[in-house]
């Protein structure tokens, strides 16, 4: 694929920016938000080290939306294209796991789709993970090989830039002018980078490493007290579901104004104690260790049986915000000591 | 960006219905007979759902209680919640919307030829009598066909005219009980486990078709596993939190099946590693 070397984002940004709107990280505090970007400086053109805080599904599967209205029915297509810059290779996974979900066989989800068609995905390199990610324990790295539009990656005297589609090459030469060969002095300097940073990041996560696939220890721990355990911890804020790149899971709710109804779409978690209630009142996860045990199954075990993939990315954004200080990979860790001392006995 | 998406139907989008005949059933079950406004039928299998809408109150997911074989549907909604509550006050006339049909429904082609036992409880009468009715209708395509239906008390019966119909019928061996009897009743009483015995077929060769509330399966599958009745050879019809209809809400969710799309109606021998289906 093409890579071009730019010596400033800011003109990266602002050629991108007079095509469409753009979002990019904005450091809020410690961590990254996103923000619109504008070219008079108000948002700064910055290179977030790490992944933001609020997960990319935010563009795509808001947090609210209108999903249906009735009796004159709105048309979903209205969306205008727009362009996410920041994004890495956790963030471009958790995007191609929601559309294994909302590009389903005949049940396409309209409103999904068509935010999705007007995403260009501007990606970045990590270059100073955080604790909390753990993409190397699934599979990730600290840049990303696929599902960008561009991506970025930031060295010594300035950034280069590669085109990962169609949509990236278009961009990169319609704005040639911006754009000089990437020498392979600076392809190097990417490189070392790169495998610097992901060094790093296998460091910070070589205590969590476990022996056999995440899958098979988290299946075969169905009965494993380690669920009740570390659900005593939990204050079921549901803040890991909400901030979760990849949870999905919504409630529909029908509303109202003037002559017209409406169904919205809107985030729920599946710890929440009344999820899977039913009108009669039997309630099939009423124990809230049932429920911590159901998200781990859905990540590691039902999601990879249903679309053959994890729908863990490793982002580690569930572990920065739990208020119950709960870390998935400790978890894994138990339940996987827990295996392994059962078979040490037998 | 990101390639062509096919069909922009919206999935969550209701169809506009007329609910044609409405009577009640008893203190806490109402029955509809409801027609789409385009004209056209619903188009559903026996066993499968529909998601039935009050503007702007909310939706529930229904059991289709009427066979394919007929005009409009039916359901038999339960007051049990806010929705449902707003179902019973909407008379004869009123709009609804209708998302669906969803879901599985009842293995109505692999059990032609075969000796059929319908184990209904209470409300799981309703969705049991969409593929009872296609059985009736197409009564020589199955063999021996028997239905047993237990009920809390006299007051809870419904369908009374049409259950009455099978009774008298030859070809069906329909067997009745209340959990509590009384002066009107003088059939038997006891729980519906307790009739078992008295299906005329050969159990362990037939194929059983239950549904009713979560307690009664626990005993329905002892007795069914006492008469050596095959899992394979076992349909339950269960009950989960259908809320989008089309696997991505999440709330039907039992271990790795999505109720709304393999269900509600499951092979019980299928069921053996979902823990959370029983």
């Amino acid at each position: 694929m093409e890579t071009v070397f730019i010596s400033q984002l800011k003109a990266l940004l602002d050629a991108v920016a007079q095509q469409m709107v753009v979002f990019t990280p904005t450091e809020v505090g410690d961590s990254f938000t996103y923000a619109r970007y504008t070219h008079d400086g108000e948002v700064k053109a910055v290179l977030n080290p790490v992944r933001t805080c609020s997960p990319a599904k935010e563009f795509l599967f808001p947090m609210r939306e209108i999903a249906a209205v009735f009796p004159e029915a709105i048309s979903p297509e209205e969306v205008q294209p727009f362009a996410v810059f920041g994004l890495k290779d956790c963030d471009l996974k958790s995007i191609q796991i929601l559309d294994r979900v909302f590009y389903e066989e005949e049940f396409h989800d309209p409103f999904y789709i068509s935010r999705r068609e007007k995403m260009f995905l501007i990606s970045s390199d990590c270059y100073d993970p955080k604790d909390t990610c753990c993409c190397t324990l699934f599979e990730g790295r600290v840049f990303p090989l696929k599902g960008f539009d561009l991506n970025v990656s930031k060295i010594k005297d300035g950034y280069l830039v590669e085109a990962g589609s169609t949509e990236g090459k278009m961009f990169l030469h319609r704005n040639e002018r911006l754009f000089a060969d990437a020498p392979s002095a600076a392809r190097a300097e990417r490189d070392r980078n790169r495998q610097q940073a992901q060094q790093q990041l296998e460091q910070i996560n070589a205590r969590y490493k476990l022996d056999r696939k995440v899958e098979e220890i988290v299946l075969e721990s169905q009965d494993s007290p380690v669920f009740d355990q570390v659900a005593t911890g939990c204050v079921e804020c549901q803040s890991c579901t909400r901030i979760c790149p990849t949870c999905h899971c919504f409630y529909l709710f029908d509303t109202q104004r003037e002559n017209a109804f409406g169904k919205m779409k809107v985030w729920d978690s599946c710890v929440r104690q009344d999820f899977a209630r039913v009108a009669g009142g039997e309630n099939p996860r009423k124990i809230l260790g049932d429920r911590t045990k159901h998200r781990l199954m859905h990540k590691f075990v039902y999601f990879l049986e249903r679309y053959g993939i994890h729908m863990c990315v490793g982002c580690g954004r569930c572990v920065d915000s739990c208020a119950g200080e709960m870390d998935f990979r400790d978890v894994l860790v138990r339940l996987n000591r827990e295996l392994v001392n059962i078979k040490g006995r037998s | 960006m990101c390639e062509g998406s096919g069909s922009q139907k919206d999935i969550y989008l209701p169809e506009l219905a007329t609910i044609r005949k409405k009577q009640k059933f008893t203190r806490l079950e109402m029955y509809y007979h409801v027609e789409l406004d385009s004209e056209k039928e619903l188009g559903h299998k026996a066993g499968q759902f529909v998601e039935v809408s009050i503007a702007g109150i909310g939706e529930a997911p229904i059991s289709i209680s009427s066979s394919p074989t007929q005009t409009g549907f039916e359901l038999v909604v339960r007051n049990a919640g806010s929705v449902t509550n707003a179902i019973h006050n909407l008379d004869t006339g009123a709009k609804i919307g209708i998302r669906g049909p969803f879901g599985k429904g009842y293995p109505v082609d692999e059990l032609k030829g075969k000796n059929i036992v319908f184990i209904c409880g209470g409300l799981g009468l309703a969705p049991q009598r969409s593929f009872i009715n296609y059985v009736l209708d197409n009564r020589d395509q199955y063999d021996d066909v028997e239905i047993l239906l237990g009920t809390k008390c006299f007051e809870d019966r419904f369908y009374v005219d049409e259950i009455t119909k099978w009774a008298q019928r030859s070809d069906v061996n329909f067997v009745e009980t209340l959990d509590v009897g009384c002066d009107q009743w003088k059939g038997n009483v006891g729980v519906v486990t307790t009739i078992i015995p008295k299906v005329k077929t050969d159990l362990s060769k037939a194929h059983v078709l239950v549904c009713g509330p979560p307690i009664m399966y626990k005993f329905v599958l002892m007795s069914l596993a006492e008469a050596k009745v095959p899992k394979e050879n076992i349909f339950v019809n269960l009950e989960r939190r259908m809320k989008c209809g089309v696997g991505k809400c999440g709330h039907c969710q039992m271990n790795n099946q999505y109720v709304c799309q393999s269900g509600p109606v499951y092979r019980f021998s299928e069921l053996g590693h979902v823990p959370e289906a029983i």
